[in-house]
């Protein structure tokens, strides 16, 4: 057994009296994945803060490779070889791959900057960890994954020794995280330490050589990855067992909630088909930035497709109209709340009724009555808040996304399309939303589920519409495949 | 983080404080009343307390536009230009012998068609709204130049009722100018329509999808900036009794919408109030009559206005970063 590189030793912190982490220990070694696990708010993103400097514990201590850390700060963390890859992407957008890599660090000659020099250091550090990029592409072009990765080539080059992951495969298809899951594998065997934070637990035990369970500031438990599994794990993080099973759905209604016809849109879409009974939950799989993430901006009425029809309850829909896509009945819930879902400023109570009201063509804000009408949705969507009414921003994740499901289902649809319903949420609040989801179905609503994960449409859909390159290429009753099947349809293997 | 605090401690004095809303602001006003008290007994005077307010109420009703049309994610630049164009339309009507409630009428609605055009370019052209109305300014400083032909333009005793009379012993700007504050301030609280504009503030994309009709709320804000526009042309005739080159322009735009900034509303939209711009407008107002009864050479005036103008926007902002 190696020397730990990084050890945390009794660390604590608390904010205006709230403890956040009480005596959290852990070490992190070379050349292993130690994964940071708990539900959201269990302090993984302060312990995480600690760690690269931004925050300093209240209690406790840090050692860098023996040395004890007091007060450290992002850039001392930085210089003794601890890096961060942020949750959120932090790239100059337009700037080039190399110019990305060498921020902050150009070689020049004088005061010019010698652009061979950048783009051959630049090569050098993607080679280096097998990262197949074009150094002269601009950021803001690649995909998140490859975006993920150009971060990480920096942070290496820099001479990371401690490299945190902040969910790199959050919001990512099967086949995006993969390569990330690969690139994770590479910084192992390069011997980096790599703290890695992520929400999907089967991904964590496949990857992680340790793991930490945090749970309301403490660690509920560490050891390696081979002495837990996944009910283990959520016992853990959680509290108590987490159930989430597909309930028995009474037989599906014949009639059509939701039809979609010739869909066209550019090189996502071609002549896309779908029928969605009343009561049905649909799933349609595909690689990320694949054809279902375009089927939030037609159906929403955000953008104008090529061609084709769309029915809700037997009433066509004119296309890309936002108004005529409300009236009919259809609601849209996007899988990125924080652009296309919540309004940060406004309070959890006017988010969710922000639809409702509009609907209702109210005039006047009577803010009493608003709380009134709010309490009712907040009650059966679960969302919980530490102060009474405060700015939506100021939630959890989970409980933002709760908003959300409550501002759109809350709304008496007819027909609804979910576009990747707990992304970024934890175990527990998973548990919950899917439940909802469920309820929504059994009320008789045409669910359409746009989704880039496996798991989620095993658990909630009756059926699934496999896409790739903006065609359906397989459909199958969920109840008749299994799992690994279906992951193999959306890669394109053979079954 | 969302870690459950079992007691809540008793929050320490500075907390209480910064809870109080635009406290530093208050403080900064305060600050320079006790000064100006000390130094002249001028200010305390009502004869000069009330000269200050008729003089504010002028832009405290541009503000008032503005503000909403900010918190809407929106600017409009051009409003001192539109009280320029509605000023020189209005004294040359008046001077001409049209009626007083024709000439003001038909001035108003030259400020809403102006309001609308800013709102027809910024919406539909996508032109982002600082140029748009920048352009427009400038463009109409030169209208209102051409309107009356670079001359002093008299009104004689048009006006005078709303420019010089008293009510209950206050001036009649003043009870405009406050009924304009208070109407805002309802609309943007208690009405669909004001909270549709700190939707579209806070995110444009996300007041669309949820039904927010964005380009008519859009039109309606710019051509309500340009009502009032017209509206505080109007008072701005009525207290001067003459349109004269340079009277409203950039330089009127520029003090409201250092008012409204300073008062806390967001330039990049979704946060504001009315009650930081009242005091916003206040504490411009008090410190020109400051200066001017302290008899400070004009140079120092600037100075000193630059100097509050940066205290005041500084003290804002570190009262809303500690609140986070």
């Amino acid at each position: 057994m190696n020397t730990p590189v990084l050890r945390v030793l009794g660390v604590s912190k608390s904010f205006g009296g709230a403890a956040a982490l009480s005596d959290v220990s852990a070490d992190f070694h070379p050349g292993e994945v130690h994964a940071l696990m708990g539900m959201n708010g269990a302090g993984k993103s302060t312990l995480v803060q600690i760690l690269s400097g931004a925050l300093n514990p209240d209690g406790g201590r840090l050692e860098v490779a023996g040395h004890a850390q007091n007060h450290l700060t992002p850039r001392q963390a930085r210089r003794v070889g601890i890096s961060t890859v942020p949750q959120r992407r932090e790239l100059v957008m337009s700037l080039t791959v190399a110019e990305n890599i060498l921020l902050g660090d150009l070689p020049t000659s004088g005061p010019a900057v010698r652009w061979k020099a950048v783009r051959e250091a630049a090569r050098a550090a993607l080679a280096g960890l097998g990262i197949a990029i074009d150094a002269d592409a601009i950021a803001g072009d690649l995909t998140v994954a490859e975006q993920t990765m150009v971060e990480v080539a920096r942070e290496v080059r820099r001479g990371g020794r401690v490299l945190i992951l902040d969910e790199p495969t959050a919001c990512l298809g099967p086949e995006a995280a993969g390569q990330i899951r690969e690139l994770v594998v590479r910084l192992r065997e390069s011997g980096v330490a790599i703290v890695f934070i992520s929400h999907h637990i089967s991904e964590v035990l496949r990857l992680a050589d340790r793991i930490t369970v945090l749970r309301d500031g403490r660690v509920t438990w560490t050891g390696l990855a081979k002495e837990t599994d996944e009910a283990g794990l959520v016992r853990d993080m959680v509290g108590r067992d987490v159930v989430s099973r597909r309930p028995e759905r009474p037989a599906r209604s014949p009639e059509i909630g939701l039809s979609i016809r010739r869909l066209g849109d550019g090189r996502f879409l071609d002549g896309f088909d779908i029928d969605v009974r009343r009561g049905e939950i649909v799933a349609v799989l595909g690689p990320a930035g694949d054809a279902q993430s375009r089927l939030f901006d037609l159906l929403s009425g955000r953008r104008r497709p090529d061609g084709g029809t769309v029915t809700v309850a037997g009433k066509p829909i004119r296309p890309g109209r936002i108004a005529h896509s409300l009236a009919g009945g259809l609601r849209c819930v996007t899988g990125d709340r924080r652009r296309l879902g919540l309004i940060p400023g406004l309070t959890v109570d006017e988010n969710i009724l922000l639809a409702q009201d509009r609907l209702d063509r109210r005039r006047m804000h009577n803010w009493r009555l608003l709380t009134r009408r709010a309490a009712p949705l907040r009650a059966g969507y679960r969302v919980v808040s530490l102060a009474e009414n405060p700015p939506v921003e100021q939630l959890s994740g989970g409980n933002q996304q709760k908003v959300l499901l409550a501002k759109w289902l809350g709304t008496g649809p007819a027909a609804v399309l979910l576009e990747d319903p707990t992304n970024g949420v934890d175990v527990a609040a998973m548990a919950e939303i899917h439940g909802l989801v469920d309820e929504l179905a059994g009320r008789g609503v045409a669910v359409l589920l746009a989704s880039s994960s496996a798991e989620e449409v095993m658990r909630l859909a009756d059926r699934v519409v496999v896409v790739r390159d903006g065609r359906r290429v397989a459909e199958y009753d969920v109840d008749l495949i299994t799992r690994d099947e279906l992951v193999a349809a959306t890669l394109g293997g053979a079954l | 983080m969302t870690s459950t605090a079992v007691t809540k401690p008793a929050p320490p004095r500075s907390a209480r404080l910064r809870s109080v809303p635009h406290a530093g602001l208050l403080l900064v006003l305060a600050a320079i009343i006790v000064f100006a008290s000390t130094q002249t007994d001028a200010f305390l005077n009502s004869n000069n307390l009330l000269n200050v307010m008729r003089q504010v109420s002028v832009v405290a009703v541009i503000a008032a536009g503005l503000t909403l049309l900010m918190v809407a994610g929106g600017m409009d630049f051009s409003m001192g230009g539109n009280v320029a164009v509605t000023t020189a339309v209005a004294a040359q009507m008046l001077s001409h012998g049209y009626p007083a409630a024709l000439t003001v009428a038909v001035s108003i609605g030259l400020s809403v068609a102006i309001g609308l055009v800013n709102g027809v370019v910024v919406t539909f052209t996508r032109v982002a709204p600082f140029v748009a109305t920048l352009a427009t300014a400038t463009l109409l400083d030169g209208v209102a130049l051409l309107v009356i032909n670079g001359m002093s333009i008299s009104i004689d005793e048009h006006l005078s009722t709303l420019g010089n009379g008293r009510t209950l012993g206050l001036p009649n700007l003043i009870f405009v100018a406050a009924l304009v504050l208070a109407v805002t301030a309802f609309v943007m609280r208690y009405t669909t329509f004001g909270r549709d504009a700190f939707a579209i503030g806070g995110n444009e994309d996300v007041a669309r999808l949820s039904g927010i009709n964005v380009v008519r709320d859009k039109l309606v804000l710019y051509g309500l900036a340009g009502a009032l526009s017209g509206l505080a042309g109007i008072m701005l005739l009525s207290r001067l009794a003459a349109s004269s080159p340079g009277t409203g322009g950039l330089q009127l735009q520029l003090t409201a919408v250092a008012a409204v900034v300073i008062g806390g509303t967001s330039l990049a939209g979704g946060r504001g109030t009315i009650g930081g711009t009242i005091l916003g407008v206040l504490l411009l107002g008090v410190v020109a009559n400051v200066l001017n009864l302290l008899q400070i050479s004009s140079y120092y005036q600037q100075i000193a206005v630059g100097a509050v103008l940066l205290i005041a926007a500084i003290s804002n902002l570190l009262q809303s970063r500690g609140k986070h």
